[in-house]
């Protein structure tokens, strides 16, 4: 084990994965002389040189694009978009391409490409540049999706993800990059798609959630221990394919669902678990699923106002205790 | 009837108070619809509160100085002078400007809505329950429209039915020193069924209770009077020592000699089938016929760590281990039915009692009687039932009845056939009660 922070979790992946498969080569944004804008990608080109770590103008359409055909033509393209907010751009080559060539061509053909990306706020950065779109591509058939919150989970996924023959987003938070956490070492320790983490065992109340949510979703599980009430966190890690059997698993024994997701509440992925949990566990229920979320506005500017906003431990223990009144 | 005069919308949205500056009018004063009455300080400003209507002001209750509410009533302008009476805080009449209503339907609409999401509707007046406290219900054989429901939703959960709330609750440990209390007073019986026809007397196992008649009371209540009897130490029945069997036995003719019923069909399992066999042996006559579903006292062997175990368990998860082996399907004892099992066994001097019990008449695991010579000596018509996969008495004692009793074998059935396999026990004594029709 090595402790490591998030970002250099996910550096060395990529660098395990470039040294061992001369076909995976990285593009994006400021990722090559500049190291990525949190630093991922630090060391890499001039490890690997500037035609496998390239740096590109701003057109996150046209690299997506880009990442999908190279994918197709034998390479394992990794796409960073700087944020998270940018993934409209992308739609058209992830939803009309990326995610339909296999089926179209009856697979003949396989898209194994990467795209790396950070959402969340929590940080002042506004509107435009905190938004988690989790929803626009879970929603997609065809395109797998995972979250993970710890280094461990982060380089595990990472590298099962550039592996992995079909498309992947990659949703990190920017307020995970500098938590630490022990990683295990070797190069071919991977964390498999589409399984989820009990994070705490509990009996009383399930907490389902990914990324940052899941620290929030632990925070929560503390206070609510000091009130008697024992609360499983499950970190579902993978938003598609979603590990509907831990799911069941967890409130066949608890009961109760709290679903938490940081994008917005309305057709929310938050909304896709309470509706999933509705399909698979109805008679496991012992009270209505409650769902945290964002509520459905712009993300503001003002901290305190997007502090009030966000999906936080309160939140989550506040339905919690909903959920068991 | 007076209307009263409130501060409403004029307060500002954001105060929840104001307070009162000025009255420009006194009692009695003749008062025109629109006319300012009163000033009152908000956050933003003195504002004017005009008269809602027409009248004479027949009473102030704010006075000057004074922090109002935006609700409260100010004063009141009645059609006459004397015009005093009105309805405490209503809301405001028709009377009131515009905006006050569309304020006010705001607030009413908010707070109904915050009532719906607290109160599950109730269409058709049925009972509202979560899933999970339906299934349980229904597993359990509980009728939950007879549940008050806790939860401040008003919607029936699974700890209503004794289960959640019993598993998460500290449950104390038995007391050292085992049993103290002795109780007298009867033996709780339980009548169900039709009341025409010849009973059935319903004795169940150590460390159940009348309740755990469930899987089959109700097939045979629909034709038959039923009769179920907590034996002592269990259920609602009084806690005191036995030492033997035969007190234990005593008990139980006792019990049926109170109850005055000229004949019966007696059924019992496991401990309360060795209390059947006494019935029948003392009570002969009495008796139409016996059904015995592995019942104690026809040999030495017992899993004397179950009975032992049984009654000392505590809590849900080492209840659940020895729930586990009185079946051979243990997918039948889910949480909700190990939860109601806790429930009935959640008071320390119960468990304390059985605790003995079990010590008294299992002593070093072995069954402390031995009702063979009784079993050899029953006329009335019997039935022996037992389940092959019994890990808590071996089916093979079934084999010593006498040739004139009917044995049934069930194959992948453990100690509680009834609950694995209440058609075919049903159909066994449906068929054993029509061939002995009794005296009449």
């Amino acid at each position: 084990m090595t402790m490591m922070r998030y970002a250099e979790a996910l550096n060395s992946a990529l660098r395990e994965e470039m040294q061992r498969d001369p076909t995976v080569f990285m593009f994006g944004e400021d990722i090559g002389r500049y190291g990525g804008v949190f630093k991922v990608s630090k060391g890499l080109m001039e490890e690997f040189g500037e035609n496998r770590v390239r740096d590109t103008p701003i057109s996150e359409q046209a690299l997506t694009a880009m990442a999908v055909t190279a994918a197709m033509s034998g390479t394992r393209p990794v796409l960073e978009i700087m944020y998270a907010d940018f993934m409209p751009l992308t739609l058209d080559a992830l939803v009309n391409q990326a995610s339909v060539f296999g089926y179209l061509w009856e697979g003949q053909v396989e898209i194994p490409f990467v795209l790396r990306t950070q959402g969340g706020g929590g940080v002042g950065t506004g509107a435009q540049h905190a938004k988690s779109l989790d929803s626009f591509v879970a929603h997609v058939p065809g395109i797998k999706v995972v979250a993970p919150v710890t280094p461990a989970d982060a380089k595990g996924l990472l590298k099962a993800a550039i592996r992995d023959p079909q498309p992947v987003v990659f949703l990190e938070h920017k307020l995970l990059y500098n938590m630490r956490g022990e990683v295990p070492d070797g190069d071919d320790v991977l964390v498999t798609i589409g399984k989820a983490k009990v994070v705490k065992e509990g009996t009383d109340v399930s907490i389902f959630a990914t990324s940052k949510m899941v620290l929030e979703a632990e925070q929560a599980a503390r206070e609510l221990a000091k009130d008697g009430i024992s609360a499983e966190v499950i970190d579902l890690r993978t938003l598609r394919p979603l590990d509907i059997g831990a799911i069941m698993a967890s409130i066949a024994k608890t009961h109760h669902a709290v679903v938490v997701n940081e994008g917005w509440t309305f057709c929310g992925f938050a909304a896709e678990l309470s509706a999933s949990i509705m399909d698979h566990c109805f008679d496991d229920l012992d009270a209505p699923v409650e769902r945290v979320a964002m509520p459905d506005m712009a993300i503001p500017y003002s901290e305190p106002l997007e502090t009030a906003m966000l999906p936080n431990a309160a939140k989550i223990a506040a339905a919690a205790r909903k959920a068991l009144a | 009837m007076a209307t009263p005069v409130k501060v409403g919308v004029a307060g500002g949205e954001y105060m929840e108070s104001v307070v009162v500056l000025e009255w420009t009018v006194k009692t009695g004063d003749a008062i025109s619809a629109g006319q300012h009455l009163v000033t009152v300080e908000t956050a933003k400003a003195a504002t004017e509160i005009e008269a809602p209507c027409e009248g004479f002001l027949t009473a102030i209750f704010a006075e000057p100085g004074t922090e109002v509410s935006l609700t409260e009533t100010l004063g009141l302008i009645g059609a006459d002078t004397a015009d005093t009476a009105y309805e405490g805080d209503e809301p405001a009449t028709d009377h009131a400007p515009v905006a006050d209503e569309a304020s006010l339907q705001a607030t009413t609409s908010e707070a109904v809505s915050a009532a719906e999401s607290l109160s599950p509707p109730t269409p058709g007046g049925r009972t509202v329950a979560s899933p999970a406290a339906r299934r349980a219900a229904a597993m359990a054989g509980i009728d939950i429209s007879r549940i008050t429901p806790t939860s401040p939703t008003g919607r029936m959960k699974l700890r209503d039915l004794a289960s959640a709330t019993i598993m998460r609750a500290e449950i104390p440990l038995v007391p050292a020193g085992g049993l103290s209390a002795n109780e007298a007073g009867p033996l709780k019986v339980y009548l169900s069924g039709t009341k025409t026809g010849i009973p059935v007397l319903m004795l169940h196992g150590f460390g159940a209770d009348a309740m755990s008649w469930f899987p089959i009371e109700r097939a045979l209540a629909r034709a038959h009077p039923i009769v179920r009897m907590d034996l002592p130490n269990h259920g609602k029945s009084p806690r005191r020592r036995m030492t033997r069997f035969a007190d234990l036995a005593r008990e139980i003719v006792d019990a049926f000699d109170a109850l005055h019923l000229d004949e019966v069909h007696v059924l019992g399992h496991s401990l309360g089938g060795a209390c059947a066999l006494a019935l029948a042996d003392i009570r002969p006559r009495k008796v139409a016929s016996l059904a015995l579903l592995a019942p104690g006292g026809l040999g030495p062997v017992i899993n004397g760590e179950f009975a032992a175990g049984l009654a000392r368990a505590s809590r849900p998860e080492s209840l659940e281990q020895w729930l586990k082996l009185s079946v051979a399907d243990t997918r039948l004892i889910s949480p909700e039915f190990v939860g109601a099992a806790m429930s009935s066994r959640v008071d320390p001097a119960l468990r304390a009692a059985q605790a003995q019990m079990a010590n008294d008449l299992f002593p070093d695991g072995t069954q402390g009687f031995d009702l063979r010579p009784a079993l050899q000596r029953v006329e009335c018509p019997m039935r022996v039932i037992w389940g092959k996969a019994d890990a808590v008495i071996p089916w093979q004692q079934a084999l010593s009845a006498p040739g004139r009793a009917g044995l049934h074998l069930f194959e992948a059935t453990g100690h509680v056939p009834q609950m694995e396999r209440p058609e075919d026990v049903v159909a066994i004594l449906e068929a054993l009660f029509a061939a002995s029709g009794g005296k009449q």
